[in-house]
């Protein structure tokens, strides 16, 4: 009979299991600690038992009749010989234990303090608190009470040695109680001795008592050795330990009252204490075990299987040995071994108990070491699991890509696939796919037939299969140009980790991706991976489309302006086509916008003095601003840059105007014309950039970073300079006539002063090397533009390197009292302590090099602590969060319903929707005027407004023409 | 002693009347103790406020202008 209805969870409950539920639900007991006889096959009541399920293809469960993969298994059961305790529940069984009367049983709680703690719990359940906390606090206060309330009984403390050992503790009057009295009245080390007499007027005890006392033949009564003990300042006890058996525990257990746990937080409906001892063990299904059988034939058993032979084992001798009337000493041993099997059979990782090993010295994994950690059940399986219709390999950077586009190896294509729904309008399409077969591009995989069948595509049947397919047929054809691909590099710290891709098939063995989502996703080309997942039906390829297409990503959700746009090379390209405004001619012109939609130059800017026509850097970026744009700001040179009806006036164009993180032109494109028009002027940007760097050239190497020899005399001159003040500082120092500055000891005080100093010495070095760098230096360009680099690292190249530090300070380790052997002890020069002088270009003496190794290597350590820590965080963040949702009423909640925001971020807006300014103010002047200006300008345009439609959003990048893109532009930002 | 409550930087705490609070617990479809906790020794809520009570906070808001939060009073 096949069962395969869905069914509904209506509750699911956690408690503990009555041991006769364990054998009702047992389809055998076990009773033999072997596997399979001599012929291969398994012995009944053994541990393979075919009740407990089948794992070889093609036999019958002797419990269900179903056969492997649709018989799930069923339990066994073992009989224990005695009972153990769960290693689960020690911790509760310790409570447990000092919180109920040894004679009673009953909680050691008055009947009023019962009914407080019955009133915490009931209050900690309805506000979401932790019950643990109220239970703890009950056992607390339980713990206090010396005697029970209920019946009496003194109580006595419980020690717990783990794993599974209890001991009731009491203190005793020590066996040499005579000897410890006489010794103290000897009087010790200060020498106080006192007589009988003496002892017997300050304990009140007869003189008679204490002498017999003294001589052994007389016990003190409680309050006669509390007397003596206070009067000789001496302790008289010993511990009296008593090991409680697991059975003891139970019996303890079994006699608690129902209403009694229920103070604890424990259902007492569906968990008995008592439970707690195990006295029949659970045996897991053979499919929760399976047997492998190896290349030799012979069998090899899962850790489990080799952890429940050895429970069976010991088992088995336990009742042998007690049956024969063994000693108490011997059975205590095996009752011992029992327990540490049982322990390890469900956690094989409890500290303190040796692991229970394989016959190769591997510990063995058992049930708990199945479920925890990374590789768990839980993190492993559940949360995350290997999934198909994936891909890794290389990425490798290719401009001429959208950012929309990643390109795919070919071979790839071929292996993923997406399901196609053969109808009348697509039928010849499918035929083709089919008829190129598995190995042909275009080509399909499998297919499936109306009534469910799945035919594999092979390259000789292709042909005839492709003949067959009809509407209602699936074809799972290759990926092509234009399918939604899912794209992700890892660690997916942000949302921009994962953004849908449209694929362009290409040949060769990586994937490509254009350099501007390098941003977004932390990529570089040093030998990056990357995943590529195909989507698989169509609700997630349009919610791909709509939600994490990489352009519906530009602004980031952190401060809500672009994350995506020029990088690097783009934006000295764009610095060397507006610098300075140079001009063009027609072909130079027509070349730098070849890769954009532009094929028309406007008019030309001028005629030059030859008569040709020119047109200008300004000119040619201005062909890619939206036409009725108005922009003022200041750029990243420190010049204004003004745009006006989509005309670049003044301004360079560099990182502040195009950059990825927030470039003025980019974010403004984006808000107002829209993700479209801002994929399409990011995609321009960095083709004409691309096109404008290789028009101008730009290479760097060592000569741009060397300098005249006058200027490198003037250079050594001011570090000369330099050394010689730090010299009169050491002296002043020396003679004792430094002041220090407030706050600071003398020899901080000195220690600031000569990293003043020489700072100061490097950034003099620095103006000086910078003097003869024209504004045309590549490293320059780079810097100015904010491209890469910064002018710090120029002078370094050619001024001078400067002071190397370890936590801030100038290098003060390595030897006693001096850096490096070179040196005479408490030398406080600058070389001394880590003062490079040279410059990059210069190259390091052997002692600067060492000194910058040890600055050098600071960084590198300070980066690995940062990611391993910052990643542990993120992980914890992400776990407590990641239960919150927004509801459609605007509120936060977690799973309870529990209301964590009343209203999303407490003013419901998203960072990417609100426009802000510089002073990351809400422009609501400008907000306000361009809606005005919309509605009112004129009649017509009214009109217009009224009649507007929506800008189709979400087209495919393959579907929406290119060079009408003009048309789609002119409505606003949502 | 200090009254944290007078400082510009506390915002507005008010105890709700009964009937406030009815409102707001049905407009949210929630039980009193689905809100957000408060401490009764926390220095900012206003004497009369008593275990048990709702408070109603109002912060300025750079966005909204105004945030309005509920707080259940707790021991
Ligand atoms: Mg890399
Ligand atoms: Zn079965
Ligand atoms: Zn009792």
């Amino acid at each position: 009979m096949r069962n395969s209805t869905p069914k509904d969870i209506g509750s699911i409950n956690f408690g503990l299991m009555e041991p006769e539920e364990y054998r009702e639900m047992s389809a055998t007991k076990i009773i033999t600690a072997d596997t399979y006889d001599d012929d291969g096959f398994p012995i009944d009541m053994g541990l393979m038992d075919p009740r407990l399920g089948v794992i070889d293809p093609g036999l019958e469960c002797k419990t269900c009749g179903k056969h492997s993969g649709s018989c799930n298994g069923h339990f066994g059961h073992i009989e224990l010989a005695a009972p153990v305790i769960h290693v689960g529940f020690t911790k509760l069984i310790r409570r447990l234990l000092r919180g109920t009367c040894r004679e009673c049983s009953r909680l050691l709680l008055t009947e009023d303090e019962k009914a407080e703690f019955h009133g915490q719990i009931d209050e900690a359940q309805k506000l979401g608190r932790d019950l643990n906390d109220v239970t703890k606090a009950a056992i607390r206060q339980a713990r206090k009470k010396d005697r029970c309330p209920h019946c009496g009984e003194i109580q006595y403390d419980i020690d717990h040695e783990k794993p599974t050992t209890y001991y009731e503790v009491q203190q005793v009057l020590t066996s040499e109680y005579s000897q410890r009295i006489a010794g103290a009245m000897q009087g010790g080390e200060d020498g106080e001795r006192m007589s009988p007499d003496e002892l017997a007027e300050e304990t009140d005890i007869e003189l008679s008592r204490i002498n017999e006392i003294l001589s052994g033949s007389f016990r003190p009564r409680e309050s006669q050795r509390k007397a003596i003990e206070k009067a000789l300042d001496i302790d008289l006890t010993e511990e009296d330990t008593n090991k409680l058996m697991p059975s003891d525990i139970r019996d303890w257990f079994e006699a608690i009252p129902d209403e009694d746990i229920e103070v604890l937080g424990i259902d007492p409906e569906r968990s008995r204490p008592e439970w707690m001892i195990l006295t029949v063990l659970p045996v897991p299904p053979v499919t929760a075990r399976p047997s492998i059988t190896l290349d030799n034939g012979q069998r090899s058993e899962d850790d489990l299987t080799h952890k429940l032979v050895d429970i069976i084992r010991i088992n088995q001798r336990f009742m042998e040995n007690r049956e024969a009337g063994a000693p108490q000493l011997i059975i205590e041993d095996l009752w011992e071994l029992l327990q540490y099997h049982v322990t390890t059979f469900m956690d094989n990782e409890i500290s303190g108990t040796p692991p229970a090993r394989h016959r190769s010295g591997r510990p063995l994994k058992t049930l708990s070491q199945r479920l925890k950690g990374k590789e768990g059940r839980f993190r492993g399986s559940l949360s995350g699991k290997r999934v198909n219709f994936s891909a890794r390999t290389v990425i490798s950077p290719d401009p001429t890509l959208s950012l929309n586009e990643v390109g795919v190896p070919d071979r790839v294509a071929k292996e993923m696939t997406q399901t196609m729904n053969v109808t009348e309008r697509n039928l010849e399409k499918a035929r083709r796919f089919v008829s190129n077969g598995p190995e042909g591009h275009p080509g399909a995989n499998y297919v499936r037939r109306p009534d469910g069948r799945r035919l594999k595509v092979t390259e000789k049947n292709c042909e005839q299969l492709a003949e067959k397919v009809e509407p209602g047929w699936e074809v799972n054809r290759h990926l092509i140009d234009g399918d939604i691909v899912i794209f992700n590099r890892q660690p997916s710290l942000h949302r921009m980790s994962i953004m849908a891709h449209e694929v362009v098939v290409m040949p060769y063995k990586t994937f490509r991706l254009n350099t501007v989502v390098c941003p977004p996703y932390n990529a570089d080309f040093d030998g990056d991976e990357m995943n590529m997942h195909a989507l698989q039906n169509e609700e997630a390829r349009a919610e791909a489309r709509v939600l994490m297409r990489v352009q519906e990503q530009i602004l980031s959700p952190r401060f809500g302006e672009n994350i995506i746009g020029a990088i690097q090379d783009h934006i000295s390209g764009t610095y060397l086509l507006t610098h300075n405004n140079p001009r063009f001619n027609e072909t130079q012109a027509l070349d730098l916008l070849r890769a954009t939609r532009i094929d028309e130059l406007p008019e030309p800017s001028g005629i030059d003095d030859e008569g040709e026509p020119f047109w200008t850097g300004y000119d040619v970026f201005s062909e890619l601003l939206p036409d009725d744009l108005n922009l003022e700001f200041t750029g990243t040179v420190g010049e204004k840059v003004v745009i006006e009806d989509g005309q670049l006036l003044e301004g360079t164009i560099a990182e502040d105007e195009v950059g990825e993180f927030g470039g003025e032109i980019v974010d403004t494109i984006t808000k107002i014309y829209g993700k479209t028009r801002a994929r399409i002027f990011i995609n321009e940007v960095a083709s004409l950039a691309m096109r404008s760097i290789m028009h101008f050239g730009f290479s760097i190497g060592i000569d741009d970073e060397t300098i005249p020899e006058e200027a490198q005399a003037r250079i050594d001159e001011t570090i000369d300079d330099a050394y010689d003040r730090v010299e009169e500082l050491i002296e002043a120092y020396e003679r004792g006539e430094l002041e220090s500055l407030p706050g600071r000891t003398i020899d901080e005080t000195l220690e600031m002063k000569i990293m003043q100093t020489l700072s100061r010495a490097r950034d003099n070095a620095g103006n000086i090397a910078d003097e003869h760098f024209t504004s045309e230096n590549p490293a320059v360009v780079m810097a100015e533009s904010g491209a890469r680099g910064s002018m710090l690292n120029l002078t370094q190249m050619a001024g001078c390197v400067g002071q190397q530090a370890v936590r801030g300070e100038r290098i003060n380790r390595g030897y006693e009292n001096r850096t490096l052997s070179h040196y005479q002890e408490n030398d406080l020069s600058a070389e001394a302590h880590g003062f490079v002088e040279n410059s990059y270009t210069s190259g390091l003496t052997p002692r600067e090099f060492f000194f910058h190794a040890m600055g050098g290597r600071e960084g590198l350590v300070d980066t690995a602590v940062r990611t391993s820590k910052s990643g542990y965080l993120q992980r914890r963040l992400i776990n407590a969060l990641s239960e919150l949702e927004t509801q459609y009423d605007g509120t936060v909640r977690d799973t309870s319903d529990t209301i964590v925001q009343f209203e999303f971020g407490e003013d419901g807006t998203s960072p990417v929707k609100v426009s802000s300014g510089d002073e990351n103010e809400i422009d609501v002047a400008n907000i306000a005027d361009r809606v005005l200006d919309s509605e009112f300008e004129s009649e017509q345009e009214k009109q217009e407004f009224l009649g507007r439609r929506p800008r189709p959003t979400n087209l495919s990048e393959h579907a929406d023409d290119r060079l009408s893109v003009e048309s789609t532009e002119v409505s606003s930002d949502d | 002693m200090v009254d944290v409550s007078q400082h510009e930087l506390v915002p507005e705490h008010t105890v709700l009347e009964e009937d406030e609070l009815e409102e707001v617990l049905s407009e949210y479809d929630i039980d009193r103790t689905d809100l957000p906790k408060i401490k009764r020794n926390d220095p900012a809520l206003p004497d009369e406020a008593e275990v048990g009570n709702v408070v109603k906070i109002v912060r300025d808001s750079r966005t909204t202008d105004q945030a309005v939060v509920y707080r259940l009073v707790v021991e």
